[in-house]
C-alpha cells in the first residue's frame, strides 16, 4: 500500500513534471538572457575572465545597470582583449549580501576570474571585500560610500572608487550650513545611511547646528508620506537625506507631492542622474554631491569620448554611473596591462600605481588604504528643465587641487585602515 | 501632539486603502481558486507601467484602461497557465507563480529598462487640502474615493448578481457547481481577471505616488501577502479590515518608533496570529482543511 507521500507524488505525472521543469528551465533561461547581456561562456577556459557583480534587481537595479554598461564598454573599447588575448566578462547578482559573497566565491572558484568589478551596495561590497581577502584577488568597487570598506575594513586586494561618506559630507555640509542651522536627517536602515546620519551629525556639532529629527528608513520604502508629515511638523531649515537609489525617486516625488518642494531646501550626497531623471522634471529638487556628469565640459577626452560611445550605442546620455562603472573596470583592465600578467598581487601592485590626469589633479588609489581621490561635483537642480537628461546646474567642482585633497580625503594619520601585506 | 496623531491616522487610512485595493485582488483570487498568487504584485507592475504609456501617449484619461488591459492579461494567464493548477499539490502554484512573477520582471526590465519612469498625477489634481491638522494631497483624497467605490462595487457584485452567487458557490464546492451546468471555467477565468484588475487599478493608482520601476512588484507583495494573513484568507471584509490597520499602525510606528516602521506590520501580524490563527474574519474552509 503506497504511503501518503507517494500517493501525492504520483498525482505529478511524468508529462506534469517534464512540463514543468521544462517551463522553469525557459523561465530562468530567457530571464537570464534578459539580465545578463553580454555574458560569455563560463566553459570557455581560453578567454580572460574578469567577474562582475551588479544588482539585476531591488532598489539599485537601474543604477547597476548603467554601472555594469559602463564596466563592459571598458572592455569592448579595447577590442574584449587583454594581454593578446580575448578578454570577457561574467555578470552575476547580488540581490543580497549573502547572494554577493556566494557570487563572488562562484566567480573565483568556478569561473575562475582574475579580478572583480562590482558591488552597487556598501553591504554587498563589504561581504565581496571578505570573500577577495580570503581568495587574495583584485576587488575594485566603483559604488559603496560606506566609510569601512576603506577604513576599518580594508585589505590588500580592495580598491575603491566612489568617496566615502565622510568626505562627500566635508563638500556637501558647509552648503548646508549655508541654507540654515537646523538640520532633519532622514536616512536608510543600512550600511551607508549610518554613516550619512553619523558624519552629518558630527559636522552639525562641531558647527554649532542643531538636529531637528533623524529617522531612519527601511531600504525599499515606498510611502514616505509619514516621514514627510513629521518633517513638516518638526520645521527643519535643510532636510538632508540619505537613502539609496529608486527610494530618493519615491521620496522626492511624495515630497513634491506633499507640498514640500521649494520650502524646505533637501540636499543629499552621492546620488546618481538616474536616481533624479526617475522623478520627473515637475517633482526634481535638492542639492547634491555627484561624482561626474556628461555636461560637465572639464570632462578629459578619454572620459568625453567614453560618453559619445556610451550614447552611440545604449541611445541614452551616460549617467555617472556608468562612467564609474568604467572608471573602476579601466583601472583593473590598465593594471592588468600594466602588470603584464594576471597573477593577483602583479595586479594590485600595478592598481596602487594607476592614475589618470583629470583636470588639476591625478585621480588615483592611495596605497596607505585603496582609496580613490578624485574630484567631486556639487550639483543643483536647473529651475527650469527642459531636456529630458539635463536636470543638474555645477556649482562646485572639489577638490580641484592636491592640497585640497588631504583636507577633504584626509590624511594618512587621520585614516583607520590598517593595510595588510599581499 | 494630538495634531500629529490625527494627521499620521489619516495618512494611514489612505496609505491603507491603497494596500487593501492591492490586497483584495490576492484574497479573492486564493479564496476563489484556490491558488496563491506570488505573481500579483508583477500585475500590480504591469498596471502602473501600462498606465504610464497611455498618460504619456493619449492623456490621462487613456490611463483608465490599464487595469482593464491587466484583467485581460490576467484572464490569459489563467487560461494558459493558471488552470492547470487547479486541484493540484499547491506547492506546484507557488513555484509557477513565482515563476511568473520572475518572468513578468525581467520582460518589464528589458521593455522599459530598469531605471525608475516619471510619471506624476495629473495637473488639476496637483495640490493638497489642509484642514486643522490634517494634510492631504487631492490625488490621495480621489485615490481613496477610488479605492472605495471599487470596493463597493465588487462587494455588490458579489453578493447582488448570479454571477457573484456562482463566484461564491464555486469557492465551496467547485464539483457541484459544475454538475448544476455552469461553466465553471469560464467563472474561474473571470474571477482571475477581476482580481488581476484590482492589481491594475492599485498599479495605476500607485504609479504616480511611488516609483515606476520592474522592481515595484516586491514594495507591494509583501503587504498585499501581510494583509491577507491578518484579514483571514480568503476573506473580503478581512482583507479591508487589515489593510486600514496595517496603513495606520504603520504611519503611528513612522511617528513614534521609526526604526520599527518596516517591522510593524509583521508584528502586528504575528500578534494577531497568536491570538486568532485564522486571521481576524478567516473561516474554517472545508476545501482547504
Amino acid at each position: 500500500m503506497p504511503s501518503n507521500s507517494s500517493r501525492r507524488v504520483s498525482k505529478i505525472n511524468r508529462r506534469t513534471l517534464i512540463s514543468g521543469v521544462g517551463g522553469l528551465a525557459l523561465v530562468h533561461a530567457t530571464g537570464s538572457k534578459f539580465g545578463m547581456p553580454h555574458i560569455g561562456s563560463a566553459a570557455a577556459s581560453d578567454p580572460i575572465k574578469i567577474g562582475m557583480i551588479y544588482a539585476k534587481t531591488g532598489a539599485v537595479a537601474d543604477q547597476a545597470e548603467y554601472m555594469a554598461q559602463g564596466s563592459m564598454l571598458a572592455l569592448e573599447l579595447r577590442n574584449n582583449s587583454l594581454l593578446g588575448r580575448q578578454a570577457e566578462v561574467i555578470w552575476l547578482d547580488e540581490s543580497t549580501p549573502q547572494t554577493a559573497q556566494q557570487n563572488a566565491e562562484r566567480l573565483i572558484g568556478e569561473h575562475k576570474v582574475v579580478g572583480i568589478v562590482g558591488g552597487s551596495l556598501s553591504s554587498s561590497a563589504l561581504a565581496v571585500s571578505a570573500v577577495v581577502k580570503k581568495a587574495k584577488l583584485p576587488f575594485v568597487a566603483p559604488n559603496a560610500a560606506a566609510i569601512d570598506l576603506t577604513g576599518r575594513l580594508c585589505n590588500k586586494y580592495t580598491f575603491r572608487l566612489q568617496p566615502p561618506v565622510d568626505v562627500h559630507t566635508r563638500v556637501l555640509a558647509p552648503y548646508c550650513a549655508g541654507l540654515g542651522k537646523k538640520w532633519y536627517l532622514i536616512t536608510a536602515a543600512y550600511a551607508v545611511g549610518q554613516d550619512i546620519k553619523r558624519s552629518f551629525t558630527e559636522f552639525s556639532a562641531a558647527n554649532g547646528g542643531t538636529i531637528v529629527g533623524s529617522d531612519e528608513v527601511p531600504i525599499n520604502t515606498a510611502d514616505f508620506s509619514s516621514f514627510i508629515l513629521k518633517i513638516r511638523a518638526a520645521k527643519p531649515d535643510v532636510v538632508v537625506g540619505g537613502v539609496p537609489g529608486s527610494d530618493i525617486s519615491t521620496f522626492l516625488k511624495q515630497w513634491n507631492e506633499l507640498g514640500m518642494k521649494g520650502k524646505i531646501p533637501f540636499a543629499e550626497i552621492a546620488v546618481g542622474a538616474t536616481d533624479l531623471w526617475g522623478v520627473g522634471p515637475e517633482a526634481a529638487d535638492g542639492l547634491f554631491t555627484l561624482n561626474w556628469y556628461y555636461k560637465n565640459p572639464n570632462n578629459p577626452p578619454a572620459e568625453q569620448a567614453m560618453a559619445a560611445s556610451y550614447e552611440q550605442k545604449y541611445k541614452r546620455p551616460a549617467a555617472d554611473k556608468a562612467w564609474m562603472g568604467w572608471m573602476a573596470m579601466n583601472a583593473l583592465l590598465d593594471s592588468i596591462e600594466v602588470a603584464k600578467t594576471t597573477e593577483p598581487g602583479a595586479i594590485v601592485n600595478a592598481l596602487e600605481n594607476w592614475g589618470v590626469q583629470r583636470g588639476n589633479i591625478k585621480a588615483g588609489y592611495r596605497g596607505f588604504d585603496h582609496q580613490m581621490v578624485n574630484s567631486l561635483l556639487v550639483v543643483g537642480i536647473k529651475p527650469k528643465i527642459s531636456d529630458k537628461w539635463d536636470y543638474f546646474d555645477i556649482l562646485a567642482e572639489t577638490p580641484s587641487t592636491h592640497a585640497e585633497i588631504e583636507t577633504v580625503f584626509g590624511t594618512e594619520a587621520q585614516s583607520v585602515c590598517k593595510m595588510d601585506t599581499l | 501632539m494630538f495634531d500629529m496623531i490625527v494627521s499620521q491616522a489619516m495618512n494611514g487610512l489612505v496609505l491603507g486603502f491603497l494596500y487593501v485595493l492591492i490586497a483584495v485582488g490576492l484574497s479573492i483570487i486564493f479564496g476563489m481558486l484556490g491558488v496563491v498568487n506570488f505573481a500579483h504584485g508583477a500585475f500590480f507592475a504591469t498596471g502602473a507601467y501600462l498606465a504610464l504609456m497611455l498618460s504619456r501617449e493619449f492623456g490621462w484619461a487613456a490611463a483608465l484602461l490599464a487595469p482593464i488591459i491587466t484583467g485581460l492579461i490576467g484572464i490569459l494567464v489563467e487560461v494558459v497557465l493558471i488552470r492547470r493548477l487547479y486541484g493540484k499539490e499547491p506547492l506546484l502554484g507557488l513555484v509557477l507563480t513565482f515563476a511568473l512573477a520572475l518572468f513578468a520582471e525581467a520582460i518589464l526590465r528589458l521593455i522599459f529598462g530598469a531605471a525608475p519612469l516619471p510619471f506624476s498625477p495629473p495637473k488639476f489634481l496637483s495640490g493638497f487640502v489642509e484642514y486643522g491638522p490634517i494634510l492631504i494631497t487631492k490625488y490621495r483624497i480621489v485615490v481613496l474615493a477610488v479605492t472605495v467605490f471599487a470596493l463597493i462595487a465588487f462587494w455588490a457584485l458579489l453578493e447582488y448578481t448570479p454571477f457573484g452567487r456562482i463566484i461564491r458557490a464555486g469557492s465551496r464546492d467547485a464539483e457541484m457547481v459544475g454538475l448544476l451546468g455552469i461553466n465553471l471555467p469560464v467563472v474561474l477565468s473571470s474571477v482571475f481577471g477581476v482580481g488581476c484588475l484590482l492589481a491594475g487599478l492599485a498599479g495605476m493608482l500607485a504609479g504616480p505616488l511611488w516609483t515606476v520601476n520592474p522592481s515595484m512588484a516586491a514594495a507591494a507583495i509583501m503587504p498585499a501577502f501581510v494583509i491577507v494573513t491578518i484579514g483571514g484568507i480568503g476573506s473580503y471584509a478581512g482583507a479591508i479590515i487589515a489593510g486600514i490597520l496595517v496603513g495606520i499602525v504603520t504611519a503611528m510606528t513612522v511617528q513614534f518608533y521609526p526604526d520599527w516602521s518596516s517591522a510593524a506590520m509583521y508584528i502586528l501580524m504575528a500578534i494577531i496570529l497568536l491570538v486568532r490563527p485564522r486571521g481576524l474574519f478567516g473561516e474554517r474552509w472545508e476545501r482547504f482543511e
